[in-house]
């Protein structure tokens, strides 16, 4: 580590010099594992699930090859924890340290990152811990049947929304607020809530997020590296993934249209959707070469109101489909609309999706989508 | 000694993963490309949590290939579905199960045995292949030996126990068959295999679905029986359909059923095989449905006649899941198997079938006294013929 430490006082004096501001940053020297275990979970102590292991040897498999390997790792704390990877090569620490910095400024400086939970470990540590307890009172079963339909539902979360109105339109609200279950089963839903919240701001800022640590890595490493090292930087940007590219490519497109003072405006102001929304444009389609691709029948459109479109739709709804709670009609109905009628869900999904849903609404449960309508009640799925 | 959450995770993932090959071991074992680089890859809905998703024809966000990638050539257009716009947790994102093929075999294994309730023998460190740039530890023990290999300490000790158990006696009286542990030489390190198998698989057009399903089962079971007996054996895979190809382990799993069914090729590709080799026992698996070409059925006999002089023991699966009567070449084969001793027959039908075959030629799956037959010359027209001073 103390090979590093003259670096790291450096870079950090780099970024007040550009204008940026953080809290502390404790850097950590680590292995590919340690990585590959806190990535999996999101978090180094959430509570254990199944479905993090599958996550685990997925990301483990992936350190293997160099082109897709996790290369850093910083936590949204205070102060920000970072991991550098032993096996990098130095220079590749270095970028790491330099893109650590501007992850640190912008959960510092971010509108939205300013409000999340900087003590999310404790929580973390404190969900786990309960949840442990109550599967020795209720059984492991009962509580891992519960994690996961909790789980299922957690993806329609929405930290942004501040309207109860609204929010309740979102299933795992309404399930929250009406379903009939008992004290520790709400507390496991609020928990997963809770967590899921945390996790959908870091999604809804992430091209934001990536794009500004990127740019803001390439602006130091400027001054840090040799002309070679420079060009061997430069050259390897392309590879990383595309999301970190769109928003890289869109400050560097901001910074020379509009100046430095503009980039700190946006990364302090705006997060994806508006990111995209007012920033990309047609030239800027065409140069990362993005497009919505149709399999039906093999059509490119890189039309950039297409391709904003399809953008933005994932971070409102991460990639699911827009699924809303109808009006109820009374205390135990429950009836879910797919929003995009035109568009088709997988049937296979549909039952075990109803079926999570019903385990905790504890009521027949109704979906209207692909032009029928589903109920889920206690003789399982029926179809009308 | 540390362990993180997420590595208890794993272990659950693993749970369910073993629950789920249980379930659907035999359309998974009939992916036509069972292996690829290595791993077995499917996508596995019920390890996922079952949030609402399109069907797959929806549209989705791409990016092209880049210069920068390499385009594919050929004017073909290449596109990438552009992912991980979420970052953060993995919550909500599709994991593909891969497994290694070693991994993928060993369940397997653990779920036939099961199903065929056969016993399971204590775990051997190694998957399907042994040939292996990893060093094994020199003092493994294994109850399988040479003779001059037997561990007398562990032996005793064993033997100490088993009389105390059934007589009540604390008596050092050994039975070999019963007590012997031998150590297990490092194959990297002596290069004299015990054995060697060859496996020709009939790749023609008809072998597909419920025949390669059924004949993958087979071959992991026999992998499992031969794995523990000879731990230094040597693999070598052939498929032949028109003609004849040595494949890969990998290559061997992931073929493509086509053509027609020339015997005689891929018997003479089998022995072929054979030159310069100085194993102790060769044993070949042939694999087919019988249904010779046309003008193959002579050939294939004379073939099959050399193979029986050169080959220690050559075991014939008709693979047959219909449970159709045998014809063809397969009833050639089993009406020489009743006059020649080192030839089997097996009908491979469904796995009470294997079942049959497998204790039958491996007395200690029966599970009925486990290494009775251990030591004892006994040759059957219907077991392994056994050299001499290969084991105890």
């Amino acid at each position: 580590m103390r090979e590093y430490e003259t670096i790291i006082a450096r870079v950090e004096a780099l970024a007040r010099d550009l204008g940026l501001s953080f809290d502390p940053v404790v850097f950590r020297l680590t292995d590919s594992e340690e990585i590959a275990e806190v990535a999996s979970m999101g978090l180094p102590n959430r509570f254990v699930h199944w479905y993090w292991g599958g996550a685990y040897k997925e990301i483990h498999a992936q350190q293997s090859k160099a082109v897709f390997s996790i290369l850093e790792l910083v936590l949204n704390t205070r102060p920000s924890y970072a991991f550098l990877r032993r096996t990098n090569t130095h220079l590749q620490n270095l970028c790491v340290i330099a893109h650590v910095y501007g992850h640190a400024d912008f959960f510092a400086n971010n509108h939205w990152f300013r409000k999340s939970n900087k003590d999310i470990l404790n929580l973390a540590e404190q969900h786990a811990r309960t949840f442990r307890s109550f599967e020795e009172k209720y059984g492991r079963e009962t509580v891992e049947r519960l994690l996961d339909a909790c789980l299922t539902v957690a993806t329609s979360v929405n930290a942004f929304e501040r309207d109860p109105a609204r929010r309740a339109r979102r299933v795992i609200y309404h399930l929250e607020a009406r379903a009939p279950l008992q004290d520790y089963e709400r507390y496991i839903l609020e928990a997963v809530r809770q967590e899921a919240e945390y996790f959908d701001l870091i999604q809804r800022t992430h091209i934001i997020n990536e794009g500004w640590a990127t740019f803001v890595e390439l602006e130091l490493l400027r001054e840090l590296v040799s002309a070679r090292q420079w060009a061997e930087v430069s050259s390897s940007i392309c590879s990383r993934p595309t999301t970190y590219m769109i928003g890289y490519t869109l400050f560097q497109h901001i910074r020379r249209t509009w100046g430095w003072q503009k980039a700190l405006e946006v990364r302090r102001f705006y997060e994806d959707v508006r990111l995209i929304d007012e920033m990309l444009t047609q030239e800027l389609v065409h140069r990362l070469d993005l497009f919505v691709y149709d399999p039906r029948d093999r059509t490119k459109n890189t039309d950039v109101g297409a391709v904003k479109e399809m953008l933005i739709q994932q971070k409102l709804y991460k990639g699911d489909p827009p699924i809303e709670v109808e009006d109820p009609t009374g205390p135990r109905d429950l009836t879910l609309v797919h929003a995009e009628e035109g568009k088709k869900l997988d049937p296979k999904r549909i039952a075990l999706y109803l079926r999570s849903v019903y385990s905790l609404w504890r009521n027949p449960v109704r979906l209207r989508a692909n032009g029928k309508v589903y109920t889920y009640d206690r003789r399982g799925l029926s179809t009308s | 000694m540390r362990v993180h959450r997420a590595r208890i995770a794993e272990h659950k993932h693993d749970q369910l993963l073993r629950e789920y090959l249980k379930q659907n071991l035999h359309e998974l074992i009939q992916q036509k490309e069972l292996v690829i680089d290595g791993k077995v890859k499917t996508s596995i809905t019920t390890l996922d949590l079952p949030t609402l998703r399109y069907g797959e024809e929806e549209r989705f966000l791409a990016q092209g290939a880049g210069q920068a990638q390499g385009s594919g050539g050929q004017g073909g257009e290449e596109v990438y579905a552009v992912v991980g716009l979420l970052g953060g947790d993995h919550h909500g994102k599709e994991l593909r199960v891969e497994l290694d093929f070693e991994e993928f075999v060993r369940l397997a294994q653990e779920v036939l045995l099961e199903e065929l309730q056969l016993p399971v023998l204590h775990h051997v460190r190694r998957g399907g292949e042994v040939e292996t740039e990893d060093l094994l530890e020199l003092d493994d023990l294994d109850r399988w030996g040479l003779a001059a290999d037997l561990n007398l300490e562990e032996t005793m000790v064993t033997s100490l126990l088993r009389n105390i158990r059934e007589r009540g006696v604390a008596e050092y009286d050994v039975d070999l068959r019963l007590d012997g542990w031998y150590f297990v030489e490092d194959p990297t390190v002596d290069r004299n295999h015990r054995s060697l198998e060859i496996y020709v698989l009939d790749i023609s057009g008809s072998m597909r679905g419920d025949y390669l399903a059924l004949v993958r089962k087979m071959i992991f079971l026999l992998w499992y029986a031969l794995e523990r007996r000879y731990p230094t054996n040597l693999r070598r895979y052939v498929v032949f359909q028109d003609v004849a190809e040595e494949k890969t382990r990998d290559e061997f799993f992931s073929v493509e059923s086509s053509g027609g069914t020339h015997i005689s090729a891929g018997l003479e590709k089998a022995m072929e095989l054979l030159e310069g080799v100085s194993e102790y026992d060769k044993y070949l698996f042939l694999f087919t449905d019988g249904e010779t070409s046309s003008g193959d059925f002579e050939l294939a006999k004379r073939r099959f006649e050399e193979a029986l002089e050169r080959f220690d023991v050559v075991s014939y699966g008709h693979v047959n899941p219909g449970g159709r009567g045998i014809g063809g070449f397969s009833e050639h084969v089993q009406e020489l198997s009743r006059r020649r001793p080192n030839l089997s027959f097996v009908n491979l039908v469904d796995l009470d079938s294997i079942r049959q075959a497998l204790r039958e030629f491996i007395p200690y799956l029966s599970g009925e006294g486990g290494t009775a037959t251990c030591g004892s010359t006994r040759r059957s027209s219907r077991g392994w013929r056994r050299s001499p001073g290969t084991w105890a």
